[in-house]
C-alpha cells in the first residue's frame, strides 16, 4: 500500500471529510501509525492506520463512516514532538510523505565533471604520498635508544669476607653509573647474590665444565673457572624480572624465593618450584686475593628457557 | 494556531526578552542551539530509565575529572628520572592540596576500571552487544584497552619502587609476545632496560596519545550509540516497553547525576582516608619491597603464579595466549552470538561464563592478598 501523503483528501465510506495534515510515526517500528485529518470546519482528528482501507496518489480511503471519525477526540498537538525535537535515528528512513521531492540546482561547474572517482582516488594517493616518506623517519626517530651495545665492564661489588657461611645466598648491593641519552650520568642501585660454594655445590653448578661468557659477536670475554669457590647470580629473577630473596622455606630449606610469582631456586640456582622457565643467571665473577669481588653486570631476558642477553 | 495567524502584527509582546534570552536567541540563530539541545536530551529510552544505565555517563564524568586533576598535576610534575620522584613528593608534601589532587587522580583510575567493568557487564548481561550494536561493542573494547593502558602508563610516572617494578614486570610480559614482543618491549622501554626513555615514553602516552585516542573513540562510541539507539530491557512486550519509555532527560539524567555524585564522594573519601604515599625512589634493586601490581591486576598476577603457567611454554600460555584468546573472544562475541534472544536467564552459556569470570577474579584476588602474609 502507498503511504498517505500530506494534502491527500480523506474519504470516509459516506463522504469526503477533509485532508491529511500530519503523519504520526511509531517510535519503535518507524512506520506511520496514525494520520492527522483536518476535518472540514471542525478541527483535527487522529486516525489510526487500522482505519485506512486503501491509499492512492491523492486520496486516503477509510473503512469507517464520517460519524465515527468525527466522534474521535480532537487531535492534541501538545502530546507530540516533531522530528527536530527528538533523537530517534533512522526515524524517517521509511517515510515518503513529502508531496514531491525537495530539490536544489546543481552548480554549473559540477555538471561537466566526469571523473569523480578518479579525483577521489587521486586525492587518496596524494595523501598517501605525503604520509609515506614520513613513516620511516618517524619509526627511526622513535627507535633511536632501543638497541644498545653490551656493557662488559667489571664493577666492584664488595668484599667476600662479608660471607660468613658456605652455600648461603648473600646479597651484594652496588652502584652502577648510567649515561642515558642527553641525561647527565647518574647512579642506580643494583644487587647481585654471591655464594661461597662447597665443592659439592660447585659440582652441581658447573657440572664439571667451566662457564664461558661471550659478547654479541660470540667472542669469549670471560670464563668462570669451575674450581673458584664463589658463584654470582644476577639479581633479576628469570621468570618476569623481579628481585628475589634468600629465604627459609618450610619444606625446601634455605632457597632463593621471588616474591612476585613465587619462583623458588636452590643454592645452585636451579628451579625447585614455581613458574620460572630457567635457573638463576650466573654472572662473570672475579675474586681478588684481597677478597674484593667484581662482576660484569649482564642482564638477560626474563621468561625464556635459554638465556638471551639484553645488557 | 488560528489565533497566532489572525493576531494583528501591531500588538506588542508584553514580555521583553532578558539579556540571557537575547544571548540564547543569538546563539540559537547561528548554531541551532535549541534543536541541538532537544536532540541531545530527547532521546527515547525504550522501557524507561534505569540505575543500571548510569555507568556510561559516570565514565565520562570520571574521565573529565581525571583530565582536570591530571592537567593540574602537570603544573608541578617533571617527567625525568632525576626529578619525577622528587616532583611527585613535592606535590604530595608541599603544594597546597597537592596530596588531594594526586590521590583523587590515583583513586579515580581505580574508579574508572570498576565502572568500565560494570558498564561492560551491564551490556553483556543485557545482551546489548548484539546486532545492530556490534560496532558499539568493538569500540567499547578498544576503550577498555585504552583505560588499561592509561592505568599501566600512569603507574610509572611517580617513579617510585612500586612504579618501577610494576612496569618492569608488565613490559616483560609484553616481551613474551611472539615475533613482535622484543620490539614492543624495547620500544616501550626506549632501550634494553627501564630508565629515562621509558619514563618519557610512558609520559607522552599517558598525557597526549591516550587522552586523544580516548576522546576520539569515546566520541565515536557515543555517536554509534545514538545511531543504534539504546537497546532497552531484555524482556517485556512492545506495549509494555512503549508504556514505560521516557526520554534521556530528565529521569535518566537524574539517575546519572546521582551516580556521578556517588562516585565523586567515593573517590574523595578514598583520597582522604587512603592518600597516595610513595615508596622509595625507583631503582633496579627492590630491597625489602615485594613488587605487586595495582589491585585490579592482582588476580592476573596471582594467575601467573600457577604451576600451570610454569616454564617458557606455560608462560607463553599464561602471559600471552590467555589474554589474547580472551580479547579475541570478546571481539568475536557479537558475531558468534547471532541469537537475538537478549534475556540473560535464557542465555545459560553467557550467564555461566560471566559468573565463572567473576569467580576467577574474586578467588585469585583473594588468594593474592592471602599470599602477602606468607611473604613477610
Amino acid at each position: 500500500m502507498l503511504q498517505p501523503k500530506l494534502k491527500s483528501k480523506v474519504q470516509c465510506t459516506d463522504l469526503n471529510i477533509g485532508e491529511v495534515t500530519k503523519v504520526v510515526l511509531d517510535p519503535l517500528s518507524h512506520e506511520i501509525s496514525h494520520i492527522v485529518v483536518s476535518v472540514n470546519g471542525s478541527g483535527e482528528r487522529q486516525v489510526a492506520m487500522g482505519h485506512v482501507q486503501v491509499v492512492t496518489d491523492d486520496l486516503v480511503q477509510l473503512r469507517a463512516p464520517s460519524t465515527e471519525i468525527l466522534a474521535l477526540p480532537p487531535f492534541k498537538r501538545e502530546d507530540y514532538v516533531t522530528t527536530h525535537e527528538v533523537e530517534i535515528s533512522h526515524l524517517e528512513d521509511h517515510i515518503h510523505v513529502t508531496p514531491g521531492e525537495v530539490l536544489v540546482p546543481l552548480p554549473d561547474l559540477e555538471k561537466s565533471v566526469k571523473r569523480r572517482t578518479f579525483f577521489m582516488n587521486f586525492t587518496n594517493v596524494i595523501g598517501f604520498l605525503i604520509g609515506l616518506p614520513l613513516a620511516y623517519p618517524i619509526l627511526r626517530f622513535l627507535m633511536k635508544p632501543m638497541y644498545a651495545e653490551f656493557d662488559n665492564q667489571w664493577l666492584k661489588v664488595g668484599n667476600v669476607n662479608k660471607i660468613k657461611q658456605a652455600d648461603v645466598g648473600v646479597q651484594f648491593k652496588y652502584k652502577k653509573k648510567v649515561k642515558e641519552v642527553y641525561m647527565p650520568e647518574y647512579e642506580i642501585e643494583k644487587n647481585v647474590w654471591i655464594l661461597r660454594a662447597t665443592p659439592e655445590l660447585l659440582d652441581k653448578v658447573y657440572n664439571d665444565k667451566d662457564a664461558e661468557f661471550r659478547d654479541a659477536k660470540g667472542k669469549t670475554i670471560w670464563t668462570n673457572k669451575k674450581d673458584v669457590p664463589y658463584v654470582a647470580f644476577s639479581g633479576k629473577c628469570p621468570h618476569l624480572g623481579c628481585g628475589f630473596k634468600w629465604r627459609q622455606h618450610k619444606t625446601l630449606g634455605q632457597v632463593f624465593l621471588c616474591p612476585c610469582h613465587l619462583s623458588i631456586y636452590g643454592a645452585t640456582g636451579r628451579v625447585l618450584d614455581g613458574p620460572a622457565p630457567r635457573g638463576l643467571d650466573a654472572l662473570p665473577l672475579k675474586v681478588h686475593a684481597s677478597g674484593e669481588v667484581e662482576v660484569i653486570d649482564m642482564e638477560f631476558k626474563a621468561g625464556t628457557k635459554l638465556q638471551v642477553r639484553i645488557v | 494556531m488560528n489565533i497566532k495567524q489572525s493576531a494583528p502584527t501591531t500588538v506588542h509582546n508584553p514580555h521583553q526578552p532578558s539579556a540571557v534570552e537575547k544571548l540564547v536567541a543569538f546563539l540559537d540563530e547561528r548554531m541551532g542551539l535549541k534543536e541541538m539541545q532537544a536532540k541531545m536530551l530527547n532521546e527515547p529510552l525504550p522501557g524507561g530509565s534505569r540505575w543500571a544505565y548510569v555507568f556510561g555517563s559516570v565514565l565520562l564524568f570520571i574521565f573529565a575529572m581525571q583530565a582536570l586533576t591530571g592537567m593540574l598535576l602537570m603544573f608541578y610534575y617533571v617527567p625525568t628520572a632525576d626529578h619525577a620522584y622528587d616532583s611527585t613528593q613535592y606535590i604530595i608534601h608541599e603544594v597546597d592540596y597537592g596530596w588531594f589532587l594526586l590521590s583523587y587522580h590515583f583513586w579515580g583510575s581505580s574508579a574508572m576500571v570498576v565502572c568500565v567493568f560494570a558498564h561492560m557487564s551491564q551490556v553483556f548481561l543485557w545482551g546489548a552487544y548484539k546486532k545492530p550494536r556490534e560496532l558499539l561493542w568493538l569500540v567499547g573494547l578498544a576503550l577498555l584497552g585504552i583505560v588499561i593502558t592509561f592505568g599501566f602508563t600512569g603507574y610509572l610516572l611517580p617513579w617510585d619502587q612500586r612504579a618501577f617494578w610494576a612496569t618492569l614486570v608488565g613490559v616483560e610480559i609484553l616481551d613474551k609476545a611472539p615475533l613482535v614482543g622484543d620490539f614492543i618491549a624495547r620500544f616501550l622501554k626506549g632501550g634494553p632496560t627501564p630508565g629515562q626513555m621509558t619514563l618519557s615514553r610512558f609520559f607522552v602516552l599517558h598525557v597526549m596519545i591516550l587522552p586523544a585516542a580516548l576522546m576520539a573513540l569515546a566520541g565515536l562510541h557515543i555517536f554509534l550509540f545514538r545511531v543504534a539507539a539504546p537497546a532497552g530491557p531484555f524482556k517485556g512486550t512492545v506495549e509494555e516497553i512503549k508504556a514505560k519509555t521516557d526520554y534521556f532527560f530528565p529521569r535518566q539524567i537524574w539517575k546519572d547525576i546521582v551516580g556521578m555524585a556517588f562516585v565523586f564522594v567515593g573517590i574523595c573519601a578514598l583520597a582522604l582516608w587512603e592518600p597516595v604515599v610513595l615508596l622509595d625512589k625507583a631503582t633496579p634493586d627492590p630491597g625489602e619491597y615485594h613488587p605487586e601490581p595495582e589491585w585490579y591486576f592482582l588476580f592476573y598476577f596471582q594467575l601467573l603464579r600457577l604451576k600451570l603457567f610454569a616454564g617458557q611454554l606455560g608462560q607463553f600460555i599464561g602471559a600471552v595466549a590467555l589474554p589474547v584468546v580472551f580479547m579475541v573472544l570478546l571481539v568475536a562475541l557479537p558475531f558468534m552470538d547471532k541469537d537475538p534472544e537478549r534475556n540473560i536467564f535464557k542465555r545459560p552459556i553467557a550467564l555461566i561464563s560471566w559468573i565463572a569470570i567473576m569467580v576467577v577474579i574474586v578467588l585469585f584476588t583473594v588468594a593474592a592478598v592471602i599470599n602477602r602474609e606468607f611473604l613477610d
